[in-house]
């Protein structure tokens, strides 16, 4: 549980976890200010989702795609009647199948993402959050269909945002505001894509575990690490008692001595996540929370959409 | 602990420092506490926890700080005191302290107290007895050894003398009491000079104290000796008593009030004179009644003056006019007097030189040679010499040829007598030398002055009173008379040397002097009914710090002879009547300031100003202080902070700021941005608005301001500065011609003193601009609004003019643009004004005005939301019912607001020009 200690280097109260309703403006602000996020035409194709993405072929969808002659034994209602009208015979209007591709968000609200330091502009987990939200947003005024993994169905609604977000606090009233820190999903289907967010401070044999049963089925998608400055630079120094959420407790006297193990070590860890991702197909990222939210969602958009490179 | 100049006063609380390794062991074992820091990806580094993660110990050399800041508390409640060595005395026997109290010690006062005090706080410290003897205050039973705490209550007690006592009578009692108190030390605070017995004294002291400690000032006494109304200054002499280096200053003259007259500046150099002269018109010269160095507080720097002192109008008429220079005594008596006088010689062929003279304002008058029988001529001086004034005779042929003049003091034998001539038997007649009752006595009368004729007196009983001068065979030369208050003299001699060789002596100079110094005394201190030779009683009496004051009660009354010196009985100051004093002076032209001698003599000289003991308690408790600022930065450091808030490099300007801050008082800062935001509000004029604490009612004021601003500046001549948000508790309200005040009904009524200001503001021509916001939800004959009622109960405690609605014809209304109403967000509300006279005959004015401005607007559309515009200019807040048209109203109606504030009731007039020109053209 996050203890207010000091205006500097503490927990947030987790109340400032909910996604109240600034979060879900900033979110929906953030996803406006970026084109609608439309996923690679590529991947739509095998996708029984109606969607944007038209497959050359008949089937459900919008625009126009062929006449067919009328196979007798059809229903009636079948057969467009100002095409049939030009000569002597029955033609079938058809459309062409135009399919919706999945993209399912996921964001870390565990307690260690409750942090912020001087330095970052947001908390980890307001701008994970944030992200999650936008990119959902993104993605259904692209015409495509998003979910919380392991939370929510798919759905094409445009207000995505607010009904993910109901379905947050709901899940933290069941939960009693407790979150997983990696997501526990069933396998996804083929194709379908996942959007991971979180600052990943599990181990890495757990997040490679998490990524290969979901991706079991060929789903593919990308993990992105947030972190706060501080968390990078370890700008501590004198007698220093660090804390966490599990409440590990740490006394260094001189707390400068341990920059250079902790950056080691880190340096380490993020290898070790981008390797199981890697290994998985899938992309992974960083992303400082003195970043600029807006840069962290259009490197997610590329890397969502620009897979069909691989 | 005698290797070190250092004692303690309570040595005892030394002992506290024993439990210094208690202490030591305590610091040791509570380091300053961690900083905690909440840090999420702890768990990647938590098991590099190392042996000397956690500094169980305190840094050594805290430990050594707070040790010594504990130590140095100690040491300072234990009352160290530093004593230099040349200061070191016995420690034992008593301690007697003979102290100096005449005028000369009072200069350097504090000091002499201060090195009294030094050695009797440290008998009292080592439980000795001491006695304090003052010279001028001889105990009668004799000096006795008290408890140095009595002593010291003693020695408090003694203020300087504006006299110098004597200091042989003390050596009586010094003696009795060295005899019974055998290792008794002696020290004397010496002012270093002779005074009347010093070195006698001095050579006694060394014989019966060999060995006491003698303190003395080495830079010595200054004084006045004298002053001397000149021709055109006034100088004051000064002298001092050694020539210890260049000493430069300024003698301040005063009047009887103590009004400044004018400075002099004087400078010793290297000498032991100097003058300081004061180049002053005579009147006001005359006005000085005190002269003092400024700077110098003693009874001896400072010099009384009193009528004798005054130079005096002397007028001078002459038998003869038109005679060549030498022959002539107007010459002789002219050059005898300017350098003490104030000359006025009648005009040549005037028709009454006396009568003019008179009315002049002479104080003495000189008749040479002239026949003073004429009625009208003595009429004049008779009532001249009854009101005081002198008049001084000398004879002469016409005088002598003149048969009614009888206007001398003796009986005149009728005919001159002519010695050393053909027809005398007798050579000319030298001087005798003065009587004692002669005001001249003193005087020498030298041998070569001889008279060779006179006009000769009878000898009548009383002549010999009335005569002044004599010549050697005893003939009167010089006689004089009381008459009324003033006094006739007559010269038996011409003032001319025809008779005698006299006015070419300086002699003359110094009898007419004496005459003219003695007839100011003369005409001033008689009263009706005084006698002349009675005592002078003590008026105001000098302290020996120089300072006028009532007299002690040992003042005793002068003589009226004087006294060469002030004593005892007699202080320094002023004697006789208020009308006219007589100074006593404490120093003057007789006296000198003779540097004691003590060469040779066996005593311990020190200097007053010297080395004294140091009390160590309060720089040790500084020290102790800082030491603890010291450990307090020391912990923040240690905990870490310190490279967190301020970074190592911005440590040492932080710190210099830090230092600067303490240097710096806040209060002249504060005081400087309030002046420079009321010299800004002074210097443009500019809209203003109340801030009623809710931010919204605020906002909108402001931005309602604002373009009320903008618009101002862009359609008419006047470009106000930017609004501005007022505190009507504490901002000066007088800059601002328009105040806008937006009711907030559910905000608190301002304080009761707000309403005295704004009652203030109003009555000195400001103009409130209160709006009530709520033309919406008035109803007619309803009850009041809370907006309503919250202005009227803030109203009530000011005096305000009865209020009416505004009439469609106001002038409020026709100051800029020709409008309706005052629009606002609402535009249907009622505003409400001074109510104007009831209109009298003349209907249909085109606009209506009462005298002046009315001080309150009371308004009720929300004016400033309906002034607030958007970057395009258009309305910010929507508006009732709305439209472009209704914001460009509002603005209107803001604009001719602004104009009524500004302008008054110009407008009501100037709505006329037109007829006015009409009426003035042909």
């Amino acid at each position: 549980m996050a203890r207010k200690l000091g205006k500097d280097f503490s927990f947030l109260p987790s109340a400032a976890a909910r996604p109240d309703h600034d979060k879900r403006v900033q979110a929906l602000d953030l996803a406006r200010r970026l084109p609608a996020l439309a996923l690679s035409a590529r991947q739509a194709a095998a996708s029984a989702q109606a969607g944007l993405h038209g497959r050359r072929r008949a089937g459900v969808g919008e625009n126009f795609w062929q006449f067919r002659p009328f196979i007798p034994g059809e229903a009636a209602q079948n057969v467009d009647w100002r095409r049939s009208a030009r000569d002597d015979r029955l033609y079938v209007r058809q459309r062409e199948w135009e399919a919706a591709q999945v993209l399912w968000v996921w964001a870390d609200l565990s307690g260690s993402m409750n942090y912020r330091s001087d330095h970052g502009a947001q908390s980890k987990l307001d701008r994970a959050l944030i992200l999650a939200l936008a990119l959902a947003d993104s993605t259904v005024r692209a015409g495509e269909r998003a979910g919380w993994l392991g939370l929510t169905r798919l759905s094409a609604a445009r207000d995505i945002v607010d009904s993910l977000a109901v379905a947050l606090i709901a899940q933290e009233r069941a939960s009693d505001g407790a979150f997983a820190d990696l997501p526990q999903a069933a396998p996804l289907r083929m194709r379908e894509k996942a959007a991971l967010i979180g600052d990943f401070l599990v181990d890495v044999a757990d997040f490679a575990a998490c990524l290969q049963r979901l991706s079991a089925q060929g789903a593919r998608g990308h993990a992105l690490m947030i972190f706060d400055p501080a968390e990078e630079d370890f700008p501590f120094s004198g007698q220093t008692e660090f804390y966490d959420e599990a409440g590990d407790l740490l006394r260094a006297g001189r707390a400068e001595d341990y920059a250079a193990p902790y950056q080691a070590r880190l340096a380490a860890h993020r290898e070790a996540l981008a390797a199981a991702a890697r290994a998985q197909g899938w992309t992974f990222a960083l992303h400082s929370t003195a970043r600029p939210a807006s840069e962290a969602l259009l490197n997610l958009r590329l890397a969502l959409t620009a897979d069909g490179a691989r | 602990m005698n290797f070190l100049p250092l004692s303690f006063a309570s040595p005892w609380l030394l002992l506290v420092l024993a439990g210094a390794p208690l202490l030591y062991l305590l610091l040791r074992v509570t380091p300053p506490p961690p900083r905690r820091v909440a840090f999420p990806p702890l768990r990647l580094i938590l098991d590099l926890k190392k042996p000397d993660a956690t500094p169980a110990r305190t840094p050594l050399w805290l430990l050594i700080l707070r040790m010594a800041l504990a130590a140095l508390v100690v040491i300072a409640m234990a009352g160290p005191l530093l004593t230099p060595r040349g200061a070191v005395g016995a420690k034992s026997g008593s301690l007697v302290v003979l102290v100096d109290d005449g005028w000369p010690a009072a200069q350097d006062w504090r000091l002499r107290v201060e090195a009294a005090q030094s050695r009797l706080e440290a008998a009292a410290r080592d439980g000795r007895p001491a006695a304090v003897l003052a010279f001028s205050e001889l105990p009668k039973e004799g000096l006795t050894a008290q408890d140095a705490a009595g002593a010291l209550n003693r020695l408090r007690a003694i203020k300087p003398k504006a006299f110098l006592p004597a200091r042989a009578p003390a050596l009586d009692a010094i003696s009795a009491f060295l005899k019974a108190q055998k290792s008794a030390r002696v020290v004397w605070l010496s002012d270093g000079l002779e005074d009347a017995d010093g070195a006698a004294f001095a050579q006694r002291l060394a014989a019966l104290a060999p060995g006491a400690e003698i303190l003395r000032d080495l830079r010595g006494v200054q004084a006045i000796a004298g002053a001397d109304n000149g021709v055109a200054t006034l100088d004051a002499f000064l002298v001092r008593s050694t020539a210890s280096g260049p000493f430069a200053g300024r003698v301040r003259a005063l009047d009887a009030k103590g009004a400044s007259l004018g400075d002099g500046d004087f400078d010793f150099a290297n000498g032991l004179t100097a003058k300081a002269s004061f180049d002053l018109p005579v009147q006001l010269r005359n006005e000085i009644a005190r002269l003092e160095i400024l700077g110098v507080h003693s009874a001896g720097a400072v010099k009384l003056l009193d009528a004798g002192s005054r130079r005096r109008r002397v007028g001078l008429i002459a038998g003869a006019a038109d005679e060549p220079p030498l022959l002539s005594s107007l010459h002789y008596l002219r050059d005898a007097l300017s350098p003490f006088a104030d000359l006025r010689v009648a005009k040549p062929g005037a028709a009454d030189p006396a009568g003019q003279l008179l009315d002049e304002g002479v104080d003495v008058l000189i008749l040479a040679d002239v026949n003073a029988s004429a009625p009208a001529l003595r009429k004049r001086l008779d009532a001249f010499l009854a009101s005081g004034g002198t008049v001084l005779r000398f004879a002469g042929p016409r005088m002598a040829a003149a048969r009614d003049d009888d206007l001398f003091p003796v009986r005149l034998r009728r005919g001159g007598r002519t010695l050393g001539g053909a027809m005398s038997w007798e050579s000319p007649k030298p001087l005798a030398s003065f009587d004692e009752s002669s005001p001249f006595f003193g005087l020498t009368s030298p041998a070569e002055v001889t008279v060779s004729r006179q006009v000769l007196a009878e000898p009548d009983e009383g002549l010999n009173a009335r005569t002044w001068a004599r010549l050697a065979d005893g003939t009167p030369l010089v006689t004089a008379e009381r008459r009324g208050q003033g006094r006739l003299i007559l010269f038996h001699v011409t003032a001319d040397p025809a008779w005698s060789n006299l006015p070419l002596s300086g002699l003359f100079v110094a009898m007419l002097k004496r005459i003219v110094d003695r007839a100011g005394i003369v005409a001033k201190t008689t009263e009706p009914g005084a006698n002349p030779g009675a005592f002078l009683p003590p008026l105001r009496i000098l302290d020996g710090f120089g300072a006028l004051g009532a007299p002690p009660a040992e003042a005793k009354s002068l003589p009226a002879g004087g006294l060469p010196a002030p004593d005892a009985s007699h202080p320094a100051g002023l004697y006789g009547s208020a009308a006219a004093p007589r100074a006593l002076n404490a120093f003057d032209h007789g006296m000198k300031l003779t540097p004691l001698d003590f060469s040779g003599l066996a005593f311990r000289l020190g200097d007053l100003a010297g080395p004294r003991p140091v009390d160590l308690r309060a720089p040790l408790l500084i020290l102790a202080f800082l030491l603890a600022l010291a450990d307090a930065l020391a912990s923040v450091w240690l905990g870490g902070r310190w490279r967190k808030q301020v970074g190592s490099k911005k440590a040492g300007a932080i710190l210099a700021g830090l230092a600067l801050l303490l240097a710096l008082a806040p209060p002249p800062a504060r005081a400087q941005n309030v002046g420079q935001r009321d010299m800004e509000a002074a210097l443009t004029t500019r809209l203003a608005y109340v801030v009623t604490g809710d931010p919204r009612v605020d906002r909108i004021s402001r931005e309602g301001l604002q373009s009320l601003t903008e618009t101002l500046a862009r359609r008419t001549s006047f470009s106000p500065g930017d609004p501005r948000a007022l505190d009507p508790a504490h901002d000066e309200l007088a800059f601002y011609p328009l105040i806008y005040w937006p009711v907030a009904p559910d905000r608190p009524q301002p304080a009761p003193e707000v309403a005295r200001r704004i009652e203030a503001y109003m009555k000195q021509g400001g103009l409130v601009l209160f709006d009530t916001r709520d033309a919406d939800m008035q109803v007619a004959g309803g009850p009041p609004t809370p907006a309503h009622a919250w202005l009227q109960d803030f109203l009530k405690n000011i005096d305000l003019p009865p209020l009416a609605p505004a009439p469609p014809n106001h002038v409020v209304y026709r100051t800029f643009y020709i409008l309706e109403g005052l629009i606002g967000r609402a535009e249907n509300g009622p505003t409400y004004l001074e109510a104007l006279p009831p209109e009298t005959g003349k209907e249909n004015r085109p606009a209506l005005a009462g005298d002046g401005v009315s001080p309150i607007i009371i308004a009720s559309n929300d004016l400033a939301a309906g002034w607030a515009s958007d970057s395009y200019g258009e309305a910010l807040y929507p508006l009732d019912p709305g439209g472009p048209r209704q914001h460009e109203l509002a603005l209107r109606g803001g604009v001719n607001v602004v104009m009524y504030a500004l302008t008054g009731n110009y407008k009501a007039d100037q709505v006329h020009v037109r007829e006015l020109l009409e009426r003035l053209g042909p």
